[in-house]
């Protein structure tokens, strides 16, 4: 094992471009979308437009007739396997089918078609004729949760009626500690559904081949959980079901779910062709997995000095019409409560619920964007009403180095938050921007400073066995080939793994190939997901990097007659304390020639620690009284991400978060219409995503100078905890420059305009 | 079917087509040409960039029918023999990549961009991708390309 903390390390800590990063920039990079077989066939599905129905009958004949179609395909002619879509909860809550005879939200798949061309697979759908027997229709969780509703789901094991599990934990005393709080808040916090926005939409292109192997090659960030329930749908042994990877245009937990998967599966099955199914961008927003819409009640015991005494949250989540991951959510977010401040009181009652909406799924932050807005929204409801500055109130609450979880003592990791918050306070010049905040108070264009402070976590550790697999073999030219089951989906993981390879066995970059995410050629792993592909699987590549290390030690040991353990690996090769070396081609040809020997090497790395990452962001917004808009001026994001293994991606994860963040907390939404139960915004026009003339011109992305002692060379997650305190800071930054709560997402100009009328209409 | 003759890339292509389909379709189930990408066809996340006649458009919004006699650049038209576009490198090297997916879009609007105005100000920049969106990179890094490339293509 390379000393992780002393040396120099060429590859740790420098800015690398993202693999295959040519492929990309030329258009050569191949994604799901782009694969052409022969003798394909393209496949469109119909989507239900009722929210909550039975279909009472199904008339496909029309559709069948048109020539140039091959199959169509509905419940009463594909299996009925019920599954659950998300590999984390891949046995628990099986409320989901292929087709079912009842369809449950406006976008829930009814039947597909196959056919020549997409364009004539469209107009078959136009023949297919459905009759429907409406069903009750909840909206809101709440509404839903009722002793009286209707029950959306018959199977699955859920908890009791649409509610599909109570999720609580709590430590100390949290009614106790109320009643002796000087001061108790409480308040509402509304989000909306949130679509993940990846500029790919979902994909997948199926074949079934005369062996009976299914092959799907799909954006998948959850491959080994695809193919399991592909082969249980199908009723296939896992060794005829292959889940490959192109490419991965953008996922942020989108693509962790099945979705177009076993549909173009099923018609590929039942045509014997190769079948693409592409979702247009109305598809994708309204027919895959969404961010959970949520009602967050929160109420905070604090004593007049600030300190806070106790936590109740009561969260009610939407996981609209199928149960999904949305229960692996809720425990995430659960978790979340209990490891950013010291307060020893702390309790979270979770109620995911069915509703007829689109389905929540696991998006990027895992219920921490939603749970944080309502915390660090109330703490600077806390901060005003007590008049003690924002940044004092959280100096006084964040936890520290030493912090653990209340409920078990597990430690919080090396937990820094109050330095990132300090740092974001010198950064943006925190008290020059409060003191344009007072000065701007009376004016039109006001001036707001908002603070959000917010954690993630590093895997599943406690939760599953959390696991990375890899191999490692030698080529004969001292390159080597890893076979890793990530996918380098944009956030440099991938990059990460030939980081820690390179930097172990003295290689470039460009010595190392990579073999990526397919079940057929790698190893198992959990997933790309839950914060996992630096702490974990980051660690799993340097652990057969290390491997490896020992095995060409040994050979060169021998050809150098040194002991193994004195050897130093740098510039491809072995060298020895005296300055003697091999290289790694001529070890590798030794190892053959005269060892008869192949190097090569699997092993599994499993993480056995559940640190936290932190993060503090500060914004200054202008906001025009009279028009309502947001203009973000300056905003500062800073990190602790232990030691930042490549700069450029982690500064890169940060700036993304905000583009993402800033939308959800000014103008994303995806909308209910309550009429007709369908999305409303529908199309990136109407679901407003931000562009670069949008984004803050004075931007500070940082991270600490730190080290995480659990982490591969000190390093720990920056994609989820990055987007987790943007929500608030806004929506705090907003709320101090009208002086007013607002405490529903997205903060649009209309809800800025209300919120000030009704002001002017209290004054008066 | 029509038939449609314009230049792509620099070479005079004639293809056989219905004029109403759109030159993103044709692009790429036609032409084979993959590297336009399709990311909402109506015209807001400028993934199918091209050149046409010198200007950035969307070609999930244009008819093929309207190529005919015009001049047609794709990224595939950036990289000859075995060489990057110093926009591609500006791109790579800049951090500016991540998933990839807007990436074909977010260069030709910049060689849109950078050959009409080699010396650009940020705020050029920012114009000439405002109808390019990007969910990795919050644009800071790509902005950044953009101003590197302007510097290489300079030297």
């Amino acid at each position: 094992m390379p000393d992780q903390t002393q040396q120099e390390h060429p590859y740790i800590g420098a800015n690398v471009p993202i693999a295959q990063a040519a492929l990309k920039a030329t258009g050569q990079m191949m994604y799901t979308a782009d694969m052409k077989l022969p003798h394909m066939l393209h496949a469109k599905v119909l989507f239900s437009t009722r929210p909550h129905a039975r279909i009472v009958n199904i008339d496909t004949t029309r559709a069948e007739a048109l020539p140039g179609v091959r199959a169509v395909i509905t419940h009463k002619n594909t299996p009925n396997r019920y599954y659950n879509s998300c590999g984390e909860v891949l046995n628990e809550f099986m409320t989901e089918q292929l087709f079912s005879p009842v369809v449950r939200y406006v976008g829930d798949k009814v039947a597909a078609v196959a056919a020549d061309t997409e364009k004539i697979a469209e107009a078959a759908l136009k023949l297919i004729d459905v009759t429907y027997e409406d069903l009750p229709v909840y909206y809101d969780p709440e509404l839903a949760l009722d002793e009286n509703a209707y029950a959306i789901h018959d199977h699955g094991d859920l908890e009791r009626g649409n509610l599909i599990l109570t999720v609580a934990q709590s430590s100390g005393d949290v009614d106790r500690a109320m009643e002796q709080a000087d001061r108790v808040f409480s308040g509402v916090y509304e989000c909306p559904a949130i679509h993940h926005g990846a500029m790919e939409t979902h994909a997948s292109l199926a074949v079934f081949d005369a062996e009976g192997m299914l092959t799907v090659y799909t954006p998948s960030q959850d491959t080994f959980a695809m193919r399991r329930n592909l082969a249980t749908i199908f009723d296939l042994p896992m060794s005829k079901v292959r889940v490959s990877v192109p490419a991965i245009g953008g996922a942020f937990g989108g693509k962790i779910d099945l979705t177009t998967e076993p549909i173009a599966a099923a018609l590929a099955i039942k045509t014997c062709r190769p079948v693409r199914l592409v979702y247009n961008r109305t598809e994708d927003i309204c027919s895959t997995r969404n961010r959970h819409a949520m009602r967050l009640y929160l109420r905070t015991g604090v004593m007049n000095d600030g300190t806070i005494v106790a936590e109740d949250m009561r969260a009610f989540v939407n996981a609209g019409a199928y149960a999904s991951g949305t229960t692996s959510v809720v425990w995430a977010m659960c978790g979340r409560l209990f490891k950013v401040h010291r307060c020893p009181n702390v309790r979270f009652v979770g109620y995911p619920v069915i509703t007829n909406t689109t389905i929540g799924g696991p998006m990027r932050g895992f219920g921490s964007p939603q749970l944080f807005f309502a915390q660090q929204r109330q703490m600077n409801t806390i901060s005003k009403a007590l008049g003690i500055d924002m940044l004092e109130l959280q100096r006084k609450n964040l936890t520290t180095q030493q912090g653990a979880d209340p409920r078990n003592q597990q430690p919080h990791g090396n937990a820094r938050p109050i330095d990132c918050l300090n740092r974001a306070a010198e950064r943006i010049d925190y008290s020059e921007a409060c003191r344009e905040q007072l000065e701007s108070e009376n004016a039109r264009y006001r001036i707001g400073v908002g603070i959000g402070v917010g954690a993630h976590g590093n895997g599943m550790y406690g939760v599953k066995a959390d696991i990375t697999g890899l191999m490692l073999k030698m080529n004969c030219d001292g390159t080597c080939v890893l076979f890793t089951p990530s996918n380098e989906m944009g956030n440099s993981s991938v990059t990460l793994q030939k980081q820690m390879v390179a930097e172990t066995l003295g290689m470039c970059l460009s010595d190392i190939d990579c073999v990526e995410a397919d079940t057929r050629l790698t190893p198992y792993q959990l997933g790309d997901y839950s914060s996992r592909g630096t702490f974990v699987s980051g660690h799993g590549a340097l652990k057969i990097a290390t491997s490896m290390q020992k095995l060409l030690a040994e050979v060169a040991g021998r050809m150098l007659e040194v002991p193994a353990e004195s050897l130093r690996f740098a510039d491809r090769a072995a060298i020895a304390a005296d300055g003697k070396r091999v290289t790694l081609e001529e070890i590798v040809l030794y190892s053959r020639d005269h060892d008869q020997k192949e190097l090569m090497c699997a092993e599994s790395f499993a993480s056995q620690a559940g640190v936290m990452s932190y993060g503090a962001h500060i914004a200054k917004v202008r906001v025009d009284t009279e028009t309502g808009e947001v203009k973000v001026l300056s905003y500062a994001a800073i990190h602790d991400v232990g030691k930042a293994i490549n700069p450029l991606s982690v500064t890169g994860q940060i700036e993304g978060a905000l583009q993402m963040g800033l939308g959800n907390a000014l103008s994303e939404d995806m909308g209910v219409d309550e009429r007709t139960g369908a999305v409303k915004n529908r199309t990136l026009k109407r679901y407003k995503m931000l562009y670069a003339g949008d984004m803050p011109k004075e931007l500070t992305v940082e991270v600490l100078d730190s080290f995480e002692p659990a982490g591969p060379f000190g390093a720990k997650s920056i994609g989820e905890c990055s987007v987790v305190p943007t929500l608030s800071a806004i929506g705090n930054a907003i709320a101090n420059a009208i002086d007013a709560e607002l405490n529903s997402l997205p903060i649009t100009k209309e809800k800025i305009l209300e919120a000030i009328a009704k002001k002017t209409e209290n004054k008066a | 079917m029509d038939t449609i003759s314009f230049m792509l890339n620099g070479v005079q292509t004639q293809i056989e087509a219905d004029k109403n389909w759109t030159l993103l379709y044709v692009l790429r189930e036609v032409c084979d040409l993959t590297g336009t990408k399709c990311g909402c066809s109506t015209g807001d996340c400028g993934a199918c960039k091209i050149i046409l006649d010198g200007v950035a458009k969307n070609a999930c919004l244009i008819k093929i029918g309207a190529l005919e006699g015009r001049r047609l650049e794709t990224i595939e038209g950036l990289y000859c023999d075995g060489k990057l576009h110093p926009i591609q490198q500006a791109f790579i090297e800049s951090g500016a990549i991540q998933c990839g997916f807007c990436t074909p879009g977010m260069i030709i609007s910049a060689k849109a961009l950078l050959d009409a105005n080699p010396n650009p100000t940020d705020d050029e920049i920012i114009k000439a991708l405002s109808n390019n969106l990007c969910r990795c990179t919050g644009y800071v890094k790509i902005i950044e390309a953009v101003r590197m490339a302007a510097r290489l293509l300079a030297e």
